[in-house]
């Protein structure tokens, strides 16, 4: 049973909300947070919507699309109940992202010490989108060879070449030094590159 | 530049990193080798390949789900027991604790070392060969009071008490289990149930009740982490 269906099985009281007591517009980040501690539901959904894309796309491109959707689950819980302890010694976003990759690493490494899923089945099978124009099947060829890159590559290559990070961001996010991560998005790349060399990756 | 230093830069030239001479370097390199110009070429094209995939839009349920365990993890909340909860607050609050901790320990540390210098000179004074005269002996205590029944009764009263906050946290943790994944719950049986053996084999007194905090250690942080509480799973 899903978690989501034993929480159906509780009852679903029309719940208090509880009174805001910020402007209509949460202006910033220190007010948002604010807002989610005292558990309103409006800032806690407006934070949802600024982080879901990422949140989800990162998880969805680390695990693969079968498990994306659980990991972000997991994400979201954790940033809220986790909201309480956040300290602001990063940025919200760089600790949200952080806990994405953190969950999305350690996901993968339960599924693979339960061993329920066999290493071929880790590959997200992604219908090819019609982005490259000079090579119609190449952003699907990258999403099969990222899943197949060591997962630690694999988060690299997603925080910096896909959703555009900096590598003083990535580093934070990784929990690593600058230099690490600008020779780990070289190695990543290098094994993309062999990944993707049987069918070449040039126009 | 060797083909193996173009190849090392090739990732930082790419990204637009390298300036002035070392870009041009580079660059230069590239003119000259066939072979570094196809793998920069290739790696551009990766490069831009990332870039344009393209974004993958969170189902409508993921929301729901958020919320559904969200509101799991508030119920269980509600069903811990208030100590758990003034525990939790605290271990929030750690940073700063952490810190009065540490001085305290420290200032605890200092005391106790004073102290025990100041009773080493005592000692010396005590010893025979500094005294004129020998010692007489300590009257023996009374023959009807014997002290050792009495500790050992005190002894039992505390191991008894012992046993009983182990009773209630393993309730506690029953509550927790329910959030736990198959691996936690297993860990945590096997654990659990070698601690025990330890309380079992250890004999009556000091080593028992040192076998049951290990014990009670053990399961108040079971009962509390937040993690385990959320996924039973995340570390």
């Amino acid at each position: 049973m899903t978690e989501t269906a034993v929480v159906d099985s509780l009852p679903s009281p029309v719940l208090a909300e509880p009174r805001p007591r910020v402007p209509a517009v949460l202006a910033d980040d220190a007010q948002l947070i604010a807002a989610c501690r005292r558990g309103e539901a409006r800032a806690m959904e407006m934070l949802y919507h600024q982080y879901k894309r990422r949140v989800f796309g990162m998880a969805h491109r680390i695990v693969g699309p079968n498990d994306a959707e659980e990991v972000a689950q997991e994400v979201f819980v954790r940033v809220y109940r986790g909201l309480a302890a956040f300290r602001g010694d990063s940025a919200l976003s760089t600790w949200i992202y952080r806990l994405t990759v953190n969950a999305a690493l350690s996901y993968l490494a339960r599924r693979a010490r339960r061993q329920e899923i066999a290493v071929d089945d880790a590959m997200p099978d992604v219908p090819a989108p019609p982005v490259a124009e000079r090579d119609p099947g190449l952003a699907a060829r990258i999403e099969t060879a990222l899943g197949q890159l060591p997962a630690g590559y694999r988060a690299i290559l997603v925080l910096h070449d896909v959703e555009g990070l900096s590598h003083e961001e990535c580093a934070a996010i990784l929990e690593c030094r600058v230099g690490t991560c600008k020779s780990q998005l070289h190695k990543a790349r290098a094994r993309m590159r062999e990944l993707l060399a049987p069918i070449g990756v040039a126009p | 530049m060797t083909c193996t230093e173009a190849r090392e830069q090739l990732t930082a030239y790419l990204d637009g990193e390298l300036e002035g001479e070392r870009g041009s370097a580079v660059r230069g390199h590239l003119r000259a080798c066939e072979a570094c110009r196809q793998a920069a070429t290739d790696e551009a094209a990766l490069r831009d390949g990332l870039r344009v995939l393209p974004p993958v839009d969170p189902p409508a349920s993921l929301w729901a789900g958020v919320q559904a365990r969200l509101a799991q993890a508030e119920v269980a909340d509600a069903e811990r027991p208030a100590w758990r909860r003034a525990l939790a607050r605290w271990w929030l609050a750690r940073p700063q604790l952490g810190l009065g901790a540490l001085a305290l320990a420290a200032i605890v540390l200092v005391i106790a070392w004073r102290v025990r210098h100041r009773e080493a000179p005592l000692q010396q004074v005590a010893s025979p060969l500094l005294l004129p005269l020998p010692l007489q002996a300590p009257a023996p205590a009374p023959a009807s009071i014997d002290v050792s029944d009495e500790l050992a009764a005190a002894a039992a009263r505390e191991t008894a008490s012992y046993a009983a906050t182990v009773v209630e946290l393993s309730a506690d943790a029953e509550h927790e289990r329910a959030y736990w994944s198959d691996d936690h719950k297993q860990q945590f049986d096997t654990h659990v149930a070698e601690l025990k053996k330890q309380i079992a084999a250890a004999t009556d007194g000091r080593p028992r009740q040192k076998a049951y905090r290990a014990l009670i250690r053990y399961l108040q942080r079971a009962a509390t982490r937040d993690d385990v509480a959320l996924a039973g799973s995340v570390h």
